[in-house]
């Protein structure tokens, strides 16, 4: 039997569908709240905050966050729906056993609640940048290649999630995860101000986390400035968009096939 | 063969769930896997479903190994798992046709397929019913009728009625009669021999990872017990007595229960004649008697 990503078939869509399905039914609950903490972000930093700082990077205060902002809303709405989302229908309910008991793998199961994850965080995301277009905040043509680095963002976290979602013994542990990798990654990462404020080990740090490259990229396409940085931080965002997949679909297959 | 397993193991880190098993079910057949408590029969199962992996040995199914051709086994057999997992996000209907989806079986063929199999297992009434919303019955059946989305060659079903009224069990074995009928394969595990004696063409039981004795329901009891039982029931000095007297005979005791063997039911006179008050019952053994002759009468603990 083959082993991780180049296992995967189409017939991951499948599982896809099967999620899109169950949102759809849902959407109410599932819209709305995901939007109550991007909505916070720009009240709290981008005005409020705002008002205090005449101009980061030379340019107003929001439009500088904007990026950040939309990273950390595809990346949340990822997380947490390939850590709990994912870790109830695995553990709670076994849907997940149902349909490796059919053609579909475990391995297509993982890729299957990645992309799902990143599908969330693309939606979410999408909002929120229609939103943040009314407070005025874009001006280049270049915003609209956006979506394309939120979903690989969330599709970055969300295998990150699954990783963790499937070596875990009981979600407790999601609690640990939470505190100590992703709520530092939403700040630390270039988000609300420039990474170059951090000590150096600091910065080593944040350049690690894949959140830090995908929101520098995000701000070249808002402030449509091309600098030489963006070709590593392409490579690393797309690298390790890779690398984590692979780790996650073969963790998933190690947790569900014994 | 539509499974065959030679000198199978199965170790779960430190414990051994299964060892040294061979197998071979014949295409059209009914076999059935019974034995205590953790024996190894959900791990033999699931490693024919390809959920759990051999740890030595081969097993094929449908001629297919196992650890190479998981995908192209699955798509051949459906599953009825000790645990339902239905999806309970979905309703009944839902159910049936998003698994058929996982088949790749396309939109239109999935509706009709749930139709009949919402019928098949009288289940029609319940087309939209939210998953919370069933009995237990309820959900047993709809995961049988998940199970034949796929139109399976092999039927795998680990403890189809386990928990579940006379009536529907009944009804699941009408149907698996049907199917077998229509030149399925079964394959089944069960803690009751009545079902296993009535359904199964042969029979494997297990104990402790390991087989302990395999044939037809018939041979099993020719072959392990005496034809007949006296089941006699009794206060424990009274049981004391008894078995001074007729310890010549084969018997074993459990705790009030005394059970003796003969080969015809007039072996039994004196013993009944001596004991005109207890409380008996004298019948042809079953299948009932092999199991716990070959596995005990303690607990699993
Ligand atoms: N995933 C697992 N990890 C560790 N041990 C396991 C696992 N699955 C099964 N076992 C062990 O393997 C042995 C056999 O279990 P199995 O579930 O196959 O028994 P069973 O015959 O189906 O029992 P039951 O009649 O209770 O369903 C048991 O000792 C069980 O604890
Ligand atoms: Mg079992």
């Amino acid at each position: 039997m083959s082993q991780g990503l180049l296992s995967v078939t189409s017939a991951f869509s499948r599982v896809w569908l099967r999620n899109a399905q169950v949102y759809l039914t849902l959407w109410k609950f599932n819209v709305f709240p995901a939007l109550a903490e991007p909505i916070l972000f720009i009240f709290v930093f981008g005005i409020g905050i705002g008002s205090y700082i005449d101009q980061m990077e030379g340019v107003p205060y929001l439009e500088f966050v904007a990026p950040g902002i939309l990273g950390i809303a595809a990346i949340m709405q990822a997380t947490f729906e390939c850590t709990y989302g994912s870790y109830f229908r695995m553990r709670m309910q076994n849907t997940f056993e149902g349909i490796i008991s059919t053609p579909v793998s475990a391995a297509e199961v993982g890729m299957a609640e990645i992309t799902w994850g990143a599908t969330r965080g693309l939606v979410t995301s999408t909002l929120v940048l229609v939103i943040l277009a009314f407070f005025g905040v874009f001006h280049n043509p270049s915003v609209l290649l956006l979506p394309v680095i939120t979903f690989l963002a969330a599709f970055n976290f969300a295998a990150i999630a699954i990783i963790v979602t499937s070596r875990i013994a009981q979600m407790e542990y999601f609690h640990f995860y939470f505190a100590g990798f992703v709520l530092p990654a939403q700040f630390l990462c270039g988000t609300f101000f420039p990474i170059s404020r951090f000590p150096e080990p600091v910065q080593v740090i944040a350049w690690i986390i894949p959140l830090t490259s995908f929101v520098d990229i995000m701000r070249s396409l808002t402030l449509a400035r091309i600098t030489p940085s963006l070709i590593p931080e392409t490579v690393w965002a797309l690298g390790s968009t890779i690398i984590l997949a692979e780790l996650a679909v073969r963790s998933m297959q190690h947790r569900l096939v014994e | 063969m539509i499974v065959e397993a030679k000198s199978l193991h199965k170790r779960f880190h430190d414990v051994v769930a299964v060892e040294s098993l061979d197998l071979a079910v014949e295409r059209g057949s009914c076999y059935g896997l019974v034995g205590p408590n953790g024996a190894g029969k959900t791990t033999t199962m699931r490693m024919i479903y390809c959920l759990n992996r051999p740890t030595s040995g081969t097993l094929s199914v449908f001629g297919l190994d196992v650890l190479k051709e998981p995908r192209r086994i699955k798509a051949r057999l459906g599953v009825v798992p000790q645990d339902n997992n239905l999806d309970p996000d979905l309703s009944t209907c839902r159910n049936l046709e998003v698994y058929a989806r996982y088949f790749g079986i396309n939109r239109a063929d999935a509706g009709s397929r749930c139709h009949d199999l919402l019928d098949f297992m009288q289940l029609r009434d319940r087309a939209d019913s939210p998953m919370p919303a069933l009995s237990g019955g309820m959900k047993r059946r709809l995961v049988i009728a998940r199970a034949l989305v796929n139109n399976p060659e092999l039927l795998i079903l680990d403890e189809p009625t386990t928990g579940l009224d006379p009536q529907v069990r009944h009804l699941i074995w009408d149907r698996l009669l049907d199917l077998k009928e229509q030149g399925v394969t079964l394959m089944l595990t069960t803690h009751y021999m009545e079902e296993a004696q009535k359904l199964c063409d042969r029979v494997l039981v297990m104990d402790h990872a390991r087989a302990v004795a395999e044939g037809s329901p018939t041979e099993l009891i020719r072959e392990h017990v005496s034809p007949y039982v006296l089941e006699l029931r009794a206060d424990r000095s009274l049981n004391a007595h008894i078995t001074s007297r007729f310890g010549h005979m084969e018997f074993q005791s459990s705790g009030q229960n005394l059970y003796f063997y003969g080969g015809s039911p007039d072996e039994f006179d004196d013993l009944l004649a001596a004991y005109p008050q207890t409380e008996r019952l004298l019948r042809p053994s079953s299948l009932e008697d092999v199991f716990l002759k070959l596995t005990g009468r303690e607990l699993r603990l």
